[in-house]
């Protein structure tokens, strides 16, 4: 069973749109930003709000990427694995990342501080291996520099 | 009335029809896997591709998929050229790779003299075609209890949360309309199991079978006469039957 989860944020973002079908994907956004994922009860409700059949959203909440059913870390790291990148050492950087934080692509740490995710091309080739961590991108990343970025990371807020 | 032409034959199509419909009313046959008629078309599962041509167009042709393609005045069709056929193939090879060991794909890929897929073959071989009907029957029909999740590779036919759908009333639709028999369940007089969701059967008085589960007659309640699915099918019609003959005033044929 999930912990129990706040529904306040939600009545929140459902007073903001129509409650219609067409609504489904912004509130989603919304609530996934909220809750740093899509709790089952949540979407249950959205669900019987919205009108909108649960496996539907179900469906639209696993089509998605931007979308996570499991509870997401503060931070999210996200290497690219696209060719450039590759060839450039994004497999090292992934293995640094993974040692430091103990976890696997697709997984978060326990104490929900990261998010690891290898992604195929972030279009900035030229910057191979490219990083990005919480809304930050970093070019030219360095394995060896990976500790910098995941202390700043924890340290200050992720929007910087 | 559009008047086309379908492998050198002249078709008079009603207006608004769909070219495989046209076709096969022409008695051509285009293979499908996603149509059915119970519900609205799809164009998923690629089969019924035709090759589109006009005699203006200087011999350039376009690939669509005729059951969502509606018929046009003019237009010349053909649904057995090479690159039709060829394009039919790599679905088809495609789809045997994904479901090496299901007789209908078996069958659909030998036709097109495939015996063993030219792609590596899905190391977890599945039964679903993924043509969506039994989503869209759910949906059209009946309560949209399950849906697909996931994408590209990853996708798949699933109740929300993989969990016994609350929506679902067991009415085996989804079941019925696939066509590979991916979709499993089991009932019996007194309860049915489908999606890993159980149901209690509602039987009827006169010959005791359960027909019907008691989510379902609960689901229709108010859209049908009151006591509609009381009696079983088999039943209502031998009590129809009667009724008749003695209407009649005569004696039960037997």
């Amino acid at each position: 069973m999930q912990p129990c989860v706040d529904m306040t944020l939600l009545d929140d973002i459902l007073a903001q749109y129509p409650h219609e079908e067409q609504s489904l994907i912004q509130v989603l956004q919304d609530v996934q930003r909220a809750y740093n994922y899509l709790p089952c009860e949540v979407l249950e409700k959205v669900a019987s709000e919205l009108k909108v059949p649960l496996a539907k959203v179900f469906s639209v909440s696993t089509f998605y990427k931007a979308f996570s059913l499991n509870p997401q870390g503060k931070v999210i790291i996200k290497v690219c694995t696209g060719t450039a990148c590759h060839i450039r050492g994004a497999t090292q950087i992934i293995d640094e990342v993974e040692r430091r934080l103990g976890i696997k692509p697709g997984e978060t740490t326990e104490d929900l501080g990261f998010t690891l995710h290898t992604v195929n091309c972030v279009g900035a080739c030229a910057m191979a291996p490219v990083v990005i961590v919480g809304d930050k991108y970093v070019g030219a990343a360095k394995a060896s520099d990976m500790h910098k970025y995941l202390t700043v990371a924890k340290g200050g807020d992720n929007e910087n | 009335m559009p008047r086309l032409v379908i492998d050198g034959k002249t078709v008079v199509a009603k207006e608004g029809t769909f070219l495989l419909q046209a076709a096969r009313e022409a008695g051509i046959d285009i293979p499908t896997l996603c149509e059915h008629p119970a519900v609205e078309p799809y164009g998923g599962c690629r089969m019924c591709l035709v090759d589109v041509t006009r005699p203006e167009w200087d011999g350039w042709s376009k690939m669509v998929v005729s059951c969502l393609f509606p018929v046009e005045d003019g237009i010349i069709v053909s649904t057995k050229s090479e690159r039709v056929m060829n394009t039919r193939r790599v679905v088809i090879d495609l789809l045997l790779a994904r479901c090496p060991n299901t007789p209908l794909v078996q069958k659909m890929a030998a036709e097109y003299g495939i015996e063993k897929t030219s792609y590596v073959q899905n190391p977890e071989p599945t039964d679903c075609i993924l043509c969506g009907l039994c989503t869209r029957v759910c949906d059209e029909m009946g309560t949209s209890a399950i849906s697909s999740s996931s994408r590209g590779a990853g996708r798949e036919i699933a109740p929300p949360f993989n969990e016994p759908p609350p929506d679902c009333i067991g009415c085996l639709a989804c079941a019925e309309i696939c066509p590979t028999g991916f979709i499993k369940y089991e009932t019996s007089n007194s309860k049915r199991v489908i999606w890993n969701k159980e149901f209690e059967m509602l039987r009827c008085p006169t010959c005791g079978r359960g027909h019907i589960t008691k989510a379902q007659a609960a689901w229709h309640d108010g859209k049908v006469p009151g006591r509609y699915f009381e009696q079983c099918d088999a039943c209502k019609r031998k009590a129809q039957a009667a009724m008749a003959v003695t209407l009649m005033g005569g004696s039960q044929i037997r």
